[in-house]
């Protein structure tokens, strides 16, 4: 099976926690609203996946049903880590049964306690699952781990926009065609998950861009 | 009857030789119909390999490299190394097709032996109008062993120059690598090189270890090359990623810091953009991966 190619990023601020990714490219004829890779699980935990798309389709299902189920049944909303906890066992399952072959999918969860404590959790087709504080998944997530592993500091997650533009700068670094191929998502505390329309998140892109000028011509300032 | 280690049943052959009933059915069996001649003919030539001109279609009477004087021959195999060499080597300059390879087997989409469309996999010959001793060929269909000698006699001819430095280019999948280290730790994509004996110059990656298998129509051409000595090197690119992917293609970038690349590439960046546009119009092919 070939390496799915588009990647995706996770990162947990202080108040908010992010979700980018990189958007395929659609047919023009199709519609792009079905080919979505970040889905609400509920009002407070959010995944983004990267492989097979009928096979991620299964897992969110699952992982919906057994999310208000949970809740009917102990009247609280799974923690973010039960739920990432759930959808590794199911991986697990499929990798030790026989006829049945592992779910080909990555996943990023993000989300918010009941403490209120953000959380992000990546789990793989073996059914691993561990925290991170940011993290990325895909093609080039060497790259933007290493990126991210330079730029995650307690500065740089300390305000929401300032968490929000590292996502979208850790993406640009592989993106090849900027702002237009990124989907991001953001669920803040006691919030619901908010999907970043295009034009918000070309916003974001000239703001960056325009940061960046700036400390270049800085950089030639000081170097003169 | 004798049953081997995996305990399939075989005919062990008789060391008397004097059963005279077995080898008369056995001769019954060996003699060939006339329908069972007639149909290995037709897939014969259905099979065969036709090195046809550009202009007139027609078939060329020599090999190709006996027709046109070659000192330098690119070959490109797989759709990677083709699109590697479309952006960086193709488009920095003018390059003449002299002839297309049509050939057929069973990994064709096409049923249709004599009308392959031209989006259909193909393999192409050119060469450098300013320089028309420089020859590539793009090779994107493969060739099974059967027209593998077949593809480079018609070629290379069955008495090739010396005076030429071959250089291919192709891509395996990173499973194919043979290592100690898990698949899953390799910084994929990598280039590794294999050179035939004559090749003096140095190769722009590391040479490719013990056991340093390689296969298909590169294994072909390379041996060839060894056989005839002919200097040759093979750069193989090991991937994660079969299809048309920037990453992969990108992986051979090395390559144009080498003699033979090096006076035949001009403009980086703008080759860089033309290699985007090729991914962009092959990315939106399927939706099974997101």
């Amino acid at each position: 099976m070939d390496v799915c190619t588009f990647e995706n990023v996770g990162i947990r601020g202080t108040n908010i926690v992010v979700l980018g990714v990189e958007k395929k490219s659609v047919a023009k004829l199709q519609d792009e609203r079905t080919v979505r890779k970040i889905c609400a699980l509920d009002d407070h935990v959010c995944m983004a996946f990267a492989g097979l798309t009928a096979d991620a389709r299964v897992v969110i299902n699952r992982a919906r049903v057994e999310c208000q189920s949970h809740k009917l049944t102990v009247e609280d909303p799974v923690t973010v880590e039960y739920i990432t906890r759930f959808i590794a066992t199911l991986k697990q399952k499929y990798t030790q049964s026989n006829g049945r072959r592992p779910f080909g999918i990555s996943a990023l969860i993000v989300g918010f306690d009941d403490d209120g404590v953000p959380r992000l959790y990546q789990t793989d087709p073996s059914g691993t699952y561990h925290a991170w504080k940011a993290n990325a998944i895909g093609r080039s997530a060497k790259t933007v781990r290493e990126f991210l592993e330079k730029n995650y500091t307690e500065d740089a997650i300390a305000s929401d926009n300032e968490a929000i533009k590292l996502a979208i700068k850790a993406l640009l670094e592989v993106v090849q065609s900027g702002g237009k191929n990124i989907e991001l998502a953001i669920i803040r505390r006691n919030q619901p998950l908010k999907m970043f329309s295009a034009k918000e998140v070309e916003l974001y892109v000239t703001e960056i861009e325009k940061e960046k000028e700036e400390a270049e011509k800085k950089k030639s300032k000081k170097s003169v | 009857m004798a049953a081997t280690f995996f305990g399939e049943v075989v005919k062990a052959p008789c060391r008397a030789g004097t059963e005279d009933e077995e080898e008369e059915e056995e001769e019954e069996g060996r003699r060939e119909m006339p329908e069972d001649r007639e149909v290995r003919q037709q897939l014969a030539r259905k099979r065969e390999v036709r090195l046809l001109r550009r202009q007139t279609k027609t078939s060329l009477e020599v090999s190709l490299l006996e027709k046109y004087p070659c000192s330098k021959f690119i070959i490109a195999i797989g759709n990677n190394a083709v699109a590697f060499l479309s952006s960086f080597v193709m488009n920095s300059g003018v390059w003449e097709e002299v002839g297309c390879a049509k050939l057929w087997n069973e990994w064709c989409r096409t049923a249709d032996t004599t009308h392959l469309s031209s989006t259909e996999a193909f393999c192409g010959f050119y060469h450098l109008k300013s320089n028309p001793s420089v020859f590539l060929c793009q090779c994107s269909c493969y060739v099974a062993e059967d027209q593998q000698y077949q593809w480079l006699e018609k070629v290379f001819g069955s008495c090739p120059r010396k005076n030429m430095q071959i250089t291919i280019l192709t891509c395996r999948h990173v499973t194919d690598y043979k290592t100690l280290e898990s698949t899953g730790s390799l910084p994929s994509p990598f280039l590794k090189a294999l050179k035939t004996q004559n090749f003096k110059d140095p190769a722009c990656c590391p040479l490719l270890e013990q056991p340093n298998i390689v296969h298909d129509l590169p294994a072909a051409v390379l041996s060839y090359c060894q056989v005839w000595k002919i200097p040759a090197i093979l750069y193989l690119c090991y991937t994660d990623v079969m299809k048309l992917d920037l990453i992969t293609v990108e992986a051979f970038k090395p390559i144009l810091s080498t003699r033979s690349l090096k006076s035949l590439v001009k403009n980086i960046p703008q080759s860089t953009e033309i290699l985007k546009k090729l991914m962009t119009t092959n990315e939106i092919q399927s939706n099974i991966y997101t």
